[in-house]
């Protein structure tokens, strides 16, 4: 087996391994930990029904959820409906499935997501690459070095409160959440685009502007990391032009712990964007995990966190297959240690 | 995404050099004001906090929405729908999310450094399930598990966020060490300490441990910054240990009653603001601690 392969297999049993105690923990630690993931809705039954009737729904609720079979049962059958794409029913609003949910609230959170992390990392590295290169001799470009540290050290969502404050409550010239407005014929026609990009901008801005700062500065000290070696000198010495060997010496050099920095910050770049979703009351997966904790729904809370750690999974396997082709060392069997 | 920058720990410094460190550190600008900036706050905080009598911290303590005033320390900050000042809760916040950040990081820190010590000098099979331990660790967003914990264990306070947090911070470490470890260990000076009859722990800490400190310290700001904004996090989205007080549970309470929208910005901004000053000030150490452990930065910045 050549090196190739034997990395990319690799890759792919952390893949497996990943989902499989992703998968696991959902299952166990609900029933492990102290708290009947049903005990919030004895309660609100209690509260609604009272006595008997609110047993029996009870017992319902216990069944359909499979509660009542015994552990091993309910793991195989839990992995049996996961692989079918059955996340289950939803216990606040219930006769609806996890599924259908997250069905609604995935397509914003993608498009949210890969928006702006596309448009931050293309952006920030080049910016980085830029100032790094120039050695500070511009001033222009000087200045953006603290704004980047001061962006990069904001939370994402201190910035998303104070552009709500300043840019929808202050001057109010975007909306104040949501991801469209109510009642708006939803379709593939123009004012309907143009509703959905002003319902979005406050949300994208402030997870570009987070992230840029930190895309900015990784590839500046990458840049600068690279100025120094034996190899830029020699080009130097060799008499090409600066402009060559920056593009095809330093940045692509530098471009390959940038887009590792991507694949290992995927998560983060999720979670922060989960928060934002939740301050802009934007329908995305982080909006209905933060719905689901204030309603106490288990079931869509699970299958929310499930599908959000397989795609990051799946995202990490992916750029790692993608790696060979930026380095040419994994492809022809170099040594690579970590 | 602030552990990122440090995946390659600095070259060792000799040790001759490493004995002024302490001076080093108090003399690097950095170093000085972004601990003084630091100390500052929680000092503050802590003073405040113990002339603060129990009954100011009650609700309906103050008028209800009062804008800041300088008649009285407790109206400095203004108070918030339910009459409760909110520099008394700043000074009960500011201490919770520094022991948030302290227990945490310390717990990611010493298990990450233990971790990636005995995985990388041992090696064998212990170290290759560790590793894949560690991948699936820093391949998942902790984020996304502390979630689905938090929302299990509704209800915590203080002290158990902080140890689900730290339980999730030590993979990082883990590998930066381990890979550290690896280096080290086929250096001459590791083979001249075995020759010389030193046992593997005492090589572990009188040889490997002392060149990563340095490191370390600043991977305990890095976690000490994440467990913040980890538990601020949480809290937004109320998780948080609500009946405590913490930065993140001040910003929660503010959101919920729309503080925003009745332009009470007194009350969202003073847990925003100290969160951006902390944040800044820890950076800040952070940079000088690089600046005199890794002497090649200092030209450069």
């Amino acid at each position: 087996m050549s090196a190739f392969w034997k990395y990319l297999a690799g890759r792919f049993l952390i893949f497996i391994i990943t989902v499989f105690i992703a998968v696991s923990v959902v299952f166990f630690v609900p029933r492990y930990l102290p708290g009947d993931p049903l005990s919030a809705i004895y309660a609100k039954l209690g509260n609604v029904g009272g006595g008997a009737t609110s047993e029996a729904l009870v017992a319902e609720y216990r069944q359909r959820f499979g509660l009542d079979k015994s552990l091993i049962d309910q793991y195989v059958s839990f992995w049996k409906e996961l692989l079918q794409g059955n996340l289950g029913y939803s216990i606040a609003s219930f006769p609806t499935r996890v599924s259908f949910i997250l069905r609604q609230a995935i397509p914003w959170t993608v498009g949210l997501l890969t928006f702006t992390t596309l448009v931050s990392w293309v952006l920030g590295s080049l910016l980085g690459a830029m100032v790094g290169w120039s050695d500070g001799r511009s001033r222009v470009l000087r200045t953006l070095v603290p704004i980047a540290l001061v962006l990069y050290t904001t939370p994402y969502y201190i910035l998303a409160i104070l552009l709500v404050f300043l840019l929808a409550y202050q001057w109010p010239i975007f909306p104040l959440s949501g991801a469209y407005t109510l009642g708006a014929d939803k379709g593939w026609n123009l004012a309907f685009a143009e509703d959905v990009i002003r319902h979005g901008a406050l949300p994208a801005l402030s997870i570009i502007l987070v992230s840029l700062g930190w895309w900015f500065l990784s590839m500046r000290s990458l840049i600068i990391a690279e100025k120094g070696q034996d190899y830029i000198l020699w080009a130097e010495a060799k008499g090409l032009s600066r402009r060559r060997i920056f593009w095809t010496y330093a940045f692509r050099n530098a471009l390959l712990p940038q887009t590792t920095g991507l694949a290992l910050s995927i998560g983060h770049i999720i979670g922060g964007a989960l928060i934002t979703e939740a301050i802009f009351a934007y329908p995305g997966l982080g909006y209905v995990i933060y719905t689901s904790i204030t309603r106490l729904d288990f079931p869509v809370i699970q299958g929310a966190i499930l599908i959000l750690i397989v795609t990051v999974a799946a995202a990490n396997l992916i750029i790692d297959m993608l790696y060979p082709f930026i380095d040419p060392r994994i492809r022809f069997g170099g040594d690579r240690q970590g | 995404m602030a552990v990122a920058s440090m995946e390659q720990i600095p070259e060792p410094v000799a040790l001759e050099k490493r004995e002024n460190i302490v001076i080093r550190l108090l003399r690097n600008r950095k170093f000085a004001w972004g601990s003084l900036i630091f100390l500052a706050i929680g000092l503050s905080a802590v003073i405040g906090g113990m002339a603060v009598e129990p009954a100011q911290r009650r609700t309906g303590a103050y008028p209800q929405k009062m804008a800041p005033s300088t008649e009285s320390l407790a109206l400095i900050m203004g108070t918030t729908t339910l009459g409760q000042s909110v520099s008394v809760q700043w000074t009960q916040a500011v201490p919770n999310s520094m022991k948030v950040g302290l227990i945490a990081a310390s717990i990611g820190t010493v298990v990450g450094a233990l971790v990636g010590l005995i995985g990388g000098y041992f090696g064998g099979k212990p170290d290759a399930v560790l590793r894949i331990v560690v991948d699936v660790f820093l391949s998942v967003p902790s984020l996304l598990f502390l979630i689905l914990i938090a929302s299990l264990l509704r209800g915590v306070g203080v002290t158990e966020m902080a140890l689900i947090i730290g339980a999730f911070a030590w993979a990082w470490p883990a590998r930066a060490v381990r890979s550290q470890t690896l280096s080290l260990k086929e250096r001459p000076f590791v083979r001249v300490a075995k020759l010389s009859g030193m046992g593997n722990l005492e090589i572990i800490i009188r040889e490997l441990l002392p060149h990563m400190f340095t490191w370390l310290g600043a991977n305990f700001l890095n976690a000490f910054i994440a467990a913040i904004l980890a538990e601020s996090a949480l809290s937004i989205i109320g998780l948080g240990p609500t009946r405590d007080m913490t930065l993140g549970i001040m910003i929660y309470w503010s959101l919920n009653f729309g503080a925003i929208i009745q332009n009470m910005w007194w009350w969202w901004l003073t847990p925003v603001v100290t969160l951006m000053v902390l944040f800044l000030s820890l950076y800040t150490i952070h940079l000088g601690l690089d600046e005199v452990g890794n002497p090649r930065l200092r030209s450069q910045t």
